[in-house]
């Protein structure tokens, strides 16, 4: 039994960043090998190696060159835009929703609740056919605008994290701003909202992601139509068995740039994410 | 209380009506095998074919609506891949294209769910005439009692010997035995997807056993033909053996792996069974020393016998939900006609089916129209065959499993029982 508490301290810290170095380089390492193997020059599908011989940008500058087959650069932007609308709509409707649940008392209240709760049960993909043949209906399938619709109508069910965190603000507030003459409508906007910022920048960031990451919907949706696929649709075109053998890096490459949009809001979106709770909230 | 009650049941019939309402009733069997085809005037045709083919399409297309200029037949091309056609369609068949290229293997599942336009007489006769015997094989069917054409063939889809000349000569290429030996020299490694049951089925082929059709009321049984259960079992072992001796050298891999392995700076890969479909990388990869053979031999307790595989087709088939089934018609003909065959054979390298058509001295096509004179069409097979045949390959190159002769007459067995399952 070693007897020295820092002897024993130190074996311990050594033996856990042992562990967790090891869990980090497994986690880590398929997202390294893409990025790798993105720059890989000598061109084929998956190599049996796992360090490329040569490297070249000539992946990223042929995606958005040779358009002429699979148009990347289209994609990407289709599902920036969507991302966008889709985030901007949820994001409005899941704090107003949860703002009401959280602040206003009416009679519909605890059953409207339950409702959303039961409804969020269900997966999603289970109603998908029937979206599509609605979508069918209204004339919206293979159009954008469908999937911005689809996205966003039902985000206010996902209610439940930032209620809770409404819940955790003070009523205190809400009735200084009453006294003061604050509508309902303004205590949201002007009291609320600037002091939920950790739960805004959570619900953006979500509600940016769930469409930038989508494939199912896309693919049942968008059938034939090549120039609204988005990059998940589009990339998975690109390893099919035709075009596996000349897109693969490519498709690494492509996969690799997916990631820029979701680190760059997250990288804008951090300094709120710190900022304190409630900061200059209640006093005393 | 009571308000709630029947709201609630007011609510779930309503739901009820539409779940319903969705499953519209089908009306496209009436069978219009023979009917007057003239080419509906103002027709609005849509036609998909793979992104790689798609100007050659455009100008098909053109082609065929300037041939038709009074009748105002306007054609949409769209890329979409044949591998994945047949889900495509059949999601909606409705905005899915008029015509469309497709593969073999989603012959029987597009069939099943009646979405094909049978051929119509009138172009019966020039098919069976002009296209090789094989390809028009795959697509004759029973359509309500009547025999017919599914599909108009457009060209073979299938695999051959891919190899390296700096490696592997042409004399070595005609044995797999050769083929092994010489990448096993030159350090080079020998692919081939014999985990899946596309390729894997070569080994029971080999043997004797094929395939005959469907059976059964849903055409859910596969028949197999009265094989030789010796044979079977002796080509199975000549292939187990061979790859145990080539250990290391004998890769399983999908083929993809094949043209990676001949575009890295030290080539790893010296041969393989590879794909039309990958036969423009694999050309570019090698260059001069670019070789293409028909399956080779394997020696069977002695014996040289030649490797008998799979061999698929893609066709050009008529959405039965088409607006416009005889301009469809019409134009799946056109495209499966000489012109177009060679127009495609010219400059995509597709294979043609058309017996009219020159090939010349292309490599990838002499192995194709070699192979099908003996290979098992892929046509008729149901969705379980897959894997059994995919265990029964994997089972033949792993460690450790056996491979003496009643192990490999319990796993055919156990193979051909779980396909019929």
């Amino acid at each position: 039994m070693i007897k020295s508490y820092k002897l024993r301290r130190n074996l311990a810290n050594a033996l856990i960043y042992v562990i967790l170095a090891v869990l980090g380089l497994i986690w880590i390492s398929p997202l390294l090998w893409m990025v790798l193997h993105s720059f890989r020059a000598e061109g084929g599908s998956a190599v049996q190696y796992l360090i490329p011989e040569t490297y070249s940008f000539k992946n990223y500058i042929s995606l958005f060159t040779d358009t002429s087959q699979l148009d990347y650069p289209r994609w990407f932007l289709n599902t920036l835009v969507v991302a966008i609308f889709a985030c901007i709509i949820s994001t409005l409707s899941v704090l107003m929703v949860s703002y009401s649940f959280s602040r206003l008392r009416f009679k519909a209240r605890r059953p409207l609740i339950n409702v959303g709760m039961i409804l969020g049960m269900f997966p999603g993909f289970m109603t998908m056919i029937a979206i599509y043949y609605l979508l069918k209906a209204m004339n919206l399938t293979q159009t954008l605008p469908a999937l911005v619709i689809c996205y966003s109508a039902g985000a206010g069910l996902g209610y439940q994290i930032s209620k809770g965190f409404f819940d955790t603000i003070p009523r205190a507030m809400d009735e200084a701003a009453t006294i003061d003459g604050a509508t309902k409508n303004q205590i949201f906007w002007k009291i609320i909202l600037p002091m939920s910022k950790p739960i805004v920048v959570y619900t953006v960031l979500t509600s940016f992601i769930g469409p930038w990451t989508d494939f199912i919907l896309v693919r049942i949706i968008m059938g034939d139509n090549r120039a609204n696929y988005t990059v998940s649709v589009g990339l998975q075109t690109m390893i099919a068995q035709q075009y596996i053998g000349k897109y693969f890096t490519r498709f690494l490459a492509g996969s690799t740039l997916v990631a820029i949009p979701i680190t760059v809001l997250f990288l804008k979106m951090q300094s709120y994410y710190v900022e304190g709770v409630t900061a200059g909230g209640v006093k005393g | 209380m009571k308000i709630k009650r029947i709201l609630s049941l007011v609510l779930a019939i309503a739901l009820m009506a539409v779940v319903f309402v969705g499953c519209d009733t089908d009306s496209t069997d009436d069978s219009n095998t023979s009917t007057d085809a003239a080419i509906e005037a103002n027709a609005k045709l849509k036609v998909w074919g793979p992104a790689a083919s798609l100007d050659v399409l455009k100008k098909q297309a053109k082609a065929f609506e300037e041939a038709n200029a009074d009748k105002n037949v306007k054609i949409e091309c769209v890329a979409q891949e044949e591998s994945d056609a047949g889900t495509q369609l059949l999601n909606d068949p409705t905005v899915a294209a008029d015509v469309f290229g497709f593969a073999s293997d989603q012959l029987t599942k597009l069939n099943l769910a009646k979405a094909l336009l049978p051929v119509y007489t009138d172009y019966e006769d020039k098919i069976k005439e002009n296209h090789t015997e094989a390809a028009v094989q795959t697509v004759k069917g029973d359509f309500e009692g009547q025999e017919v054409l599914y599909a108009f063939p457009e060209t073979d889809n299938g695999y051959y010997l891919v190899y390296d000349k700096s490696v592997v000569s042409d004399e070595d290429a005609k044995s797999l035995e050769g083929v092994l030996a010489a990448c096993k020299k030159a350090g080079r490694q020998f692919i081939m997807d014999a985990g899946n049951g596309y390729y894997s089925c070569m080994f029971a082929f080999t043997g004797g056993l094929k395939l005959e059709g469907l059976d059964g009321e849903a055409q859910d049984i596969q028949k197999f033909n009265n094989y030789n259960e010796d044979d079977v079992v002796a080509s199975m072992q000549a292939f187990s053996k061979l790859f145990r001796e080539y250990k290391g050298t004998f890769t399983p891999a999908s083929a993809d792996k094949i043209s990676a392995g001949f575009l890295t700076k030290k080539k790893t890969c010296g041969a393989g069974i590879d794909g039309t479909w990958n036969a423009a990388i694999d050309s570019e990869a090698l260059g001069d020393d670019y070789g293409v053979l028909p399956l080779p031999t394997i020696n069977i307790n002695g014996k040289d016998t030649s490797i008998v595989g799979m061999i698929g087709y893609k066709y050009i088939g008529v959405n039965a939900k088409s607006k416009y089934p005889n301009a469809a018609m019409a134009f799946a003909d056109y495209l499966a006609d000489k012109d177009c065959q060679k127009d495609r054979f010219d400059e995509l390298g597709w294979t043609p089916t058309h017996k009219g058509v020159e090939v010349g001295e292309s490599l990838g096509t002499k192995a194709m129209l070699t192979e099908a004179k003996t290979f098992v069409v892929q046509a008729n097979i149901i969705q379980q065959f897959w894997d059994p045949f995919a265990n029964l390959g994997t089972q033949l190159y792993k460690d450790g499993t056996k491979n003496d002769t009643k192990t490999l007459k319990t796993l055919l067995d156990k193979t051909l029982a779980n396909v019929n399952g």
